[in-house]
């Protein structure tokens, strides 16, 4: 496993700049994997439906080889969601990961329907301190007209290591919006992929992620446009304390055909810390002349000013930086629109800056 | 119908042929004994000889890049990486023989010595022919000459920093460069020297299936100040010929050298050029780019800021036309406290060209309250070229202020729909657009040297749009 690289990106740059691939090291990944049972799954209705037939899968990216065959070979939880509700939808399903169910690896197909409208929202977490393994591959596909909005939390502890697969399928007209809270792991690894082949497609992802002591997180995410006016909005909100690790790797890559598309990547690290490390590939690549792209990315401490007027109210200083990470966060998290889910995160987000 | 006659003019400047006719050729290859061969012709001493030999060991280990344009054409059996042409270094025009003249005056060498510089060095294949600077600067202690003579009468100055800035091991076209180098200048401006007129060096690759690997080091002495420029061209063949030239800065405490490049290299050309500087306290490097010619470019030029409130500004443009594959962009290390950078990138691909923006900004854990801000734009002017952008950011201390943006996109409908409403046709409005977008370059050169880029530019649009 240590040789392996993973979550490579689409096209490389000099390998001294140490960031076309990562190699992982002293990862233990398991050898048996146990049905996993400890997954709370809300009510679902009648226009949702979920069973376990997952195809084997194959993916144009994802993290790599080994976890795409793991997923095939070994996975120990499959949901099959099939989305014919034309009303707006929305299903939890919560992995609880711990002593007893310490290894998850789950094959997730997400299938909305012609003009359906869903939210479907996975959440990964550790109720004890166990060092646990999980390896997703979700795939999902928006048919003619769709919103899908996919909500993924990852809450495992720093003792765990999380690695997670995605690749999108989007058609005519169809939107998916995708929020990642990326809090968990002592490694977190995201490859993240959209096809995003109809006219007038839609795809939006917002992450949040903070990491602390020696997190390491690896996001890797990759838009292909090939519809007519298609478009993607990357919008990427971190904060590193401790000697916290971030690689960020985002292509917006408009293809031939995709004309009048539009592409836009904003990515912002804000360092707590001196010893923090942020890392940032934003990529542009355009084979199509009719298009509109723009990345952004900064990393810098938070401005003093900002921090002082905060404290001149009253604040302490800790308190004055969480309130400033919240609000950054903020433009994020407003769009989840279950309150309980928001309320945990915003607590998570204190616990984790205190 | 006069300007189109204008324009043909001009591109035959860069595409003058002469004869091949050298006073001694290399065979082609690359071997232990050609490179012994090289330093024997060249009469080096002991220390360039071994510099050479370890060189040539470094690139028979090193791989060529996983990553960029396609260079698996380059073939190095099919070069020749050594070629002396029929003169010596001269230090008057009127002696250098007539065709090489001929070709520098029309490419408007000699008339720039004349109204706009201080010092002159013209490089024809693998030897400097023409050196030539100003009393004034000799004698303000000045030194400005040919390689060859640097490492002859200053040896002591050019080993201390000879391929010590690029270490031979830097990658492979490094230490192919550091086995065959050969020509290019050498200054030195001794301290609080300012030298307030430019000094030009011009490279000009004549000889057909061959390399020039020139070396360029300038030391910039503490409070002293420098504009260098460095231009180069070479008339079209069928097979591919090799650029893998190596330019060494060194900015001295306090010191200011301004580097600018209008590179017109011929579409059969690999560029696998490697510039990089060394920037003390409070000094400042600022590059000035124009890459326009080779069939695939591989240009990063990289500022190493390692004295507190050092500075580097990149302003740089890519023009790719058909065929041209141009991977360029700029690398900054950011090393102590105080430091700053701030990079503006342009890019032009047209008729299926291919322009790429690679960069490196590292910000280390010694640089606290440093600086930086990173802009590029590319330019698309028709739906079958190719413009990338892959830039590396990487902050490693939390004391900064980093900002990077990227635009991408075609010439506005609605601003050539304003400028046609006021009778201009849509060929000049998209013109005067493209020169609009590489404005903030063109006003960094001087006078001269925005006139030779603007015609450049106006020679690439030349049937590109409209």
């Amino acid at each position: 496993m240590n040789d392996i690289n993973i979550n490579e990106t689409p096209i490389r740059t000099a390998r001294n700049f140490n960031i076309n691939n990562m190699k992982l090291e002293n990862i233990k990944i398991p050898n048996k994997f146990n049905k996993f049972e400890n997954v709370e799954i809300s009510d679902i209705g009648t226009k949702i439906t979920i069973d376990s037939n997952v195809k084997k899968t194959t993916l144009k990216y994802g993290l790599g080889e080994f976890f795409i065959d793991q997923a095939n070979s070994s996975s120990n939880y499959n949901a099959n969601i099939v989305v014919d509700s034309k009303t707006s939808k929305e299903i939890e399903m919560n992995f609880k990961l711990n002593t007893c169910n310490q290894n998850l690896v789950d094959n997730i197909e997400i299938t909305a329907n012609e003009s359906t409208k869903s939210t479907i929202i996975l959440k990964y977490e550790t109720t004890d301190e166990v060092e646990a393994y999980h390896n997703a591959v979700i795939k999902a596909k928006a048919g003619k007209d769709a919103v899908l909005n996919i909500i993924i939390v990852n809450l495992t502890n720093k003792k765990s290591n999380n690695f997670v697969s995605i690749e999108n399928i989007l058609e005519d007209n169809s939107k998916i919006n995708y929020c990642i809270v990326d809090f968990g792991g002592k490694n977190s690894i995201t490859n993240y992929y959209s096809n995003i082949m109809g006219e007038n497609a839609d795809n939006k992802l917002d992450t949040i992620y903070i990491g602390t002591d020696n997190q390491v997180f690896d996001l890797n995410y990759i838009g292909e446009l090939y519809g007519r006016k298609s478009n993607i909005d990357i919008e990427v909100q971190g904060a590193l304390g401790d000697h916290a690790k971030k690689h960020f790797k985002g292509t917006i890559d408009f293809k031939k055909g995709c004309k009048k598309a539009s592409g836009n990547e904003n990515e912002n690290c804000i360092l707590l810390s001196d010893t923090a490390k942020s890392i940032a590939l934003p990529m542009l690549l355009c084979s199509e002349e009719d298009v509109e792209g723009n990345h952004s990315s900064s990393a810098g401490k938070i401005g003093e000013k900002e921090l002082f007027y905060i404290m001149s109210r009253g604040f302490e200083k800790k308190e004055a930086m969480k309130l400033m990470v919240r609000a950054k966060f903020n433009k994020i998290l407003k769009d989840i629109k279950n309150e309980d889910l928001r309320e945990q995160i915003l607590k998570e987000i204190d616990k984790k800056l205190d | 119908m006069a300007k189109s006659k204008l324009e043909e003019i001009n591109r035959n400047i860069y595409d003058i042929k002469n004869k091949d006719d050298y006073e001694y050729k290399i065979k082609k290859g690359l071997t232990k004994e050609i490179v012994e061969e090289i330093s024997k012709q060249k009469s080096d001493p002991e220390w360039m000889k071994e510099l050479r030999l370890k060189a040539l060991e470094t690139y028979n280990k090193l791989k060529l890049p996983t990553w960029g344009p396609d260079i698996s054409e380059l073939n190095m059996d099919e070069i020749a990486t050594y070629v002396r042409p029929k003169t010596k270094l001269n230090s008057s025009w009127e002696d250098v023989p007539e065709d090489i003249k001929n070709t520098f005056d029309k490419l408007g060498i000699p008339e720039a010595e004349k109204s706009s510089l201080a010092g002159v060095g013209a490089q024809y294949d693998s030897e400097v022919v023409y050196h030539s600077m100003k009393e004034e600067l000799l004698s303000q202690g000045v030194i400005y000459t040919d390689m060859e003579t640097a490492v002859r009468e200053y040896p002591e100055l050019v080993k201390k920093h000879f391929m010590k800035c690029v270490p031979v091991n830097d990658h492979k076209f490094v230490a192919l460069h550091g086995a065959v180098w050969s020509g290019g200048s050498f200054v030195y401006v001794p301290k609080g020297v300012k030298v307030d007129i430019p000094l030009q060096s011009y490279f000009r690759l004549n000889s057909p299936e061959s390399g020039q690997f020139e070396h360029t080091l300038i030391i910039v002495d503490e409070g002293a100040s420098l504009h260098f420029i460095e231009g180069c061209s070479a008339p079209k063949y069928n097979k591919v010929n090799l650029h893998a030239g190596c330019v060494e800065l060194y900015v001295k405490k306090n010191a200011y050298l301004r580097y600018s490049t209008i590179e017109n290299w011929s579409k059969n050309m690999l560029n696998l050029n490697t510039k990089k500087a060394i920037v003390d306290e409070g000094g400042q490097v600022d590059w000035v780019s124009g890459s326009f010619g080779s069939k695939i470019s591989m240009l990063y030029p990289m500022s190493i800021l390692n004295g507190k409130n050092a500075k580097t500004e990149y302003t740089g443009i890519s023009f790719a036309g058909g065929g041209q594959n141009l991977d360029n962009g700029f690398k900054v290390v950011h090393n102590a406290p105080n430091t700053s950078s701030v990079v503006n990138a342009k890019s032009i691909s047209k008729n299926g060209g291919k322009c790429t923006y690679r960069s490196l900004v590292k910000i280390t854990e010694n640089a606290k309250n440093s600086k930086s801000s990173v802009s590029c734009e590319s330019l698309m002017l028709d739906d079958f070229s190719i413009s990338d952008t892959i830039p590396v950011n990487d902050i490693q201390t939390d004391e900064v202020e980093f900002s990077h943006e990227a635009k991408i996109g075609k010439i506005s409908d609605k601003t050539i729909f304003y400028l046609m409403s006021r009778g201009i046709s849509e060929e000049d409005a998209k013109a005067m657009i493209v020169r609009g977008f590489a404005y903030p370059i063109s006003k960094e050169l001087p006078v001269e040297y925005a006139v030779e880029m603007n015609n450049l530019i106006n020679l690439e649009l030349e049937g590109a749009i409209g």
